[in-house]
């Protein structure tokens, strides 16, 4: 079996997984990988759906998500393990040694900040790059289409601003 | 916190999209892909932020573009149903920034994060530590923050703008990404230390 499928192979994939998921045969509900955030996080710390008016509005669709987000977990673990037989535990990225630094504290400070500002943004927007540029996007959502544009221009500006440039 | 984590699978189970079966197996397809694309990398998505990777852009833009026109048509035959967020603008700029900064530092989003721990990025770990603190200060925060999402523009979609030609604007939208996904150019990081090679399929 190939070890990685190209952008091609993923694209129609992924195409098919959304299509599927959206069908009345599926979920009949567009793929979304955010709200399961804050939704671990009210299971963890015992937060009331009485007291936080936000844990009761996100509870339903949460839940499907975390759901959804095991079996990923899952699905990234048999083929890293089994197909593309990438497995292997790591902290310090090859493409973050080689433009930003070899520290490992640098690295997860930045991943534990990234990771913070990360969800803050994708829950004040109603959405991330599942919700809003898969699935939105497919929709031709007007809000799929402005979270996308701004997303995309800033991940290139904060790129050039963050790392070293190459050969630097 | 067993008894809640519980809970889950039986909001799910009432919920009428999808037995928790389904919904598990649309996950393990979705956790499947991402990593057999090997777009769960930070040398995927900071590679793009850092233009030396072009995989996650090439590959988001086909399969939105096939999914757009497949959705109206589904959409037309009754098989499919669409479900449109709403435009809240401010929410959508001051989220949309925040989110490709930190998308850019930590090379994941939160939909490939999990994948990445599941091949075993022990910096990943920590950023989804992060992410549920962030999850945490965002629900405590949220009767403030509420306000400042606003205004609401509604559910609007690109094609209602051109009534009477939706089926024309969705097919010019679809051709046009998946064009502009085979136009990005093909540049690919190969990481050393995961002995990436290019893909023959």
């Amino acid at each position: 079996m190939p070890r990685k499928i190209s952008w091609l192979t993923g694209g129609i994939l992924m195409a098919l997984l959304i299509l599927f998921t959206f069908s009345i045969w599926g979920a009949d509900r567009p793929i979304g990988a955010s709200t399961y955030v804050p939704y671990f996080a009210s299971i963890i710390f015992g937060l009331d759906p009485a007291e936080y008016e936000y844990v009761a509005e996100i509870e339903k669709a949460g839940a499907w998500e975390g759901v959804m987000l095991i079996g990923a977990f899952l699905g990234g673990l048999f083929m890293s393990l089994f197909v593309t037989k990438t497995f292997r535990l790591s902290v310090v990225p090859t493409l973050w040694k080689e433009r930003k630094n070899n520290s490992v504290v640098s690295r997860l400070v930045w991943s534990f900040i990234a990771g913070f500002i990360m969800i803050i943004g994708a829950r004040l927007a109603g959405g991330c790059t599942s919700g809003h540029f898969l699935s939105g996007a497919s929709q031709i959502a007007v809000s799929g289409l402005i979270f996308g544009g701004i997303v995309m221009a800033t991940v290139v500006i904060t790129g050039r601003l963050f790392y070293k440039r190459k050969g630097e | 916190m067993f008894e809640r984590f519980m809970h889950m699978f039986e909001i799910v189970a009432n919920e009428g999209h999808g037995s928790v079966w389904m919904v598990l197996f649309i996950g393990f397809v979705f956790g499947a892909i991402i990593q057999y694309a090997r777009v769960d990398k930070f040398e995927k998505i900071a590679g793009f932020a850092m233009l030396e990777d072009m995989t996650v852009p090439k590959m988001l833009f086909l399969a939105i573009g096939l999914a757009s026109i497949g959705l109206y048509f589904m959409n037309e035959m009754g098989w499919a149903h669409y479900h449109i967020k709403p435009i809240m603008l401010g929410g959508l700029v001051v989220g949309g920034i925040l989110f490709g900064i930190a998308m850019a530092i930590f090379g994941k989003c939160p939909g490939t994060g999990p994948i990445s721990v599941a091949e075993g990025r022990i910096d990943v770990l920590v950023g989804a530590i992060g992410g549920i603190m962030g999850g945490l200060f965002f629900t405590w925060a949220y009767p403030w923050l509420k306000p400042l999402m606003g205004p609401d523009f509604g559910k609007l979609t690109l094609p209602k703008l051109f009534e009477g030609h939706e089926s024309l604007v969705v097919l010019i939208y679809g051709v046009a990404l998946v064009i502009i996904a085979f136009l990005i150019p093909n540049i690919e990081y190969l990481d050393p230390e995961d002995r990436e090679e290019k893909a023959d399929i």
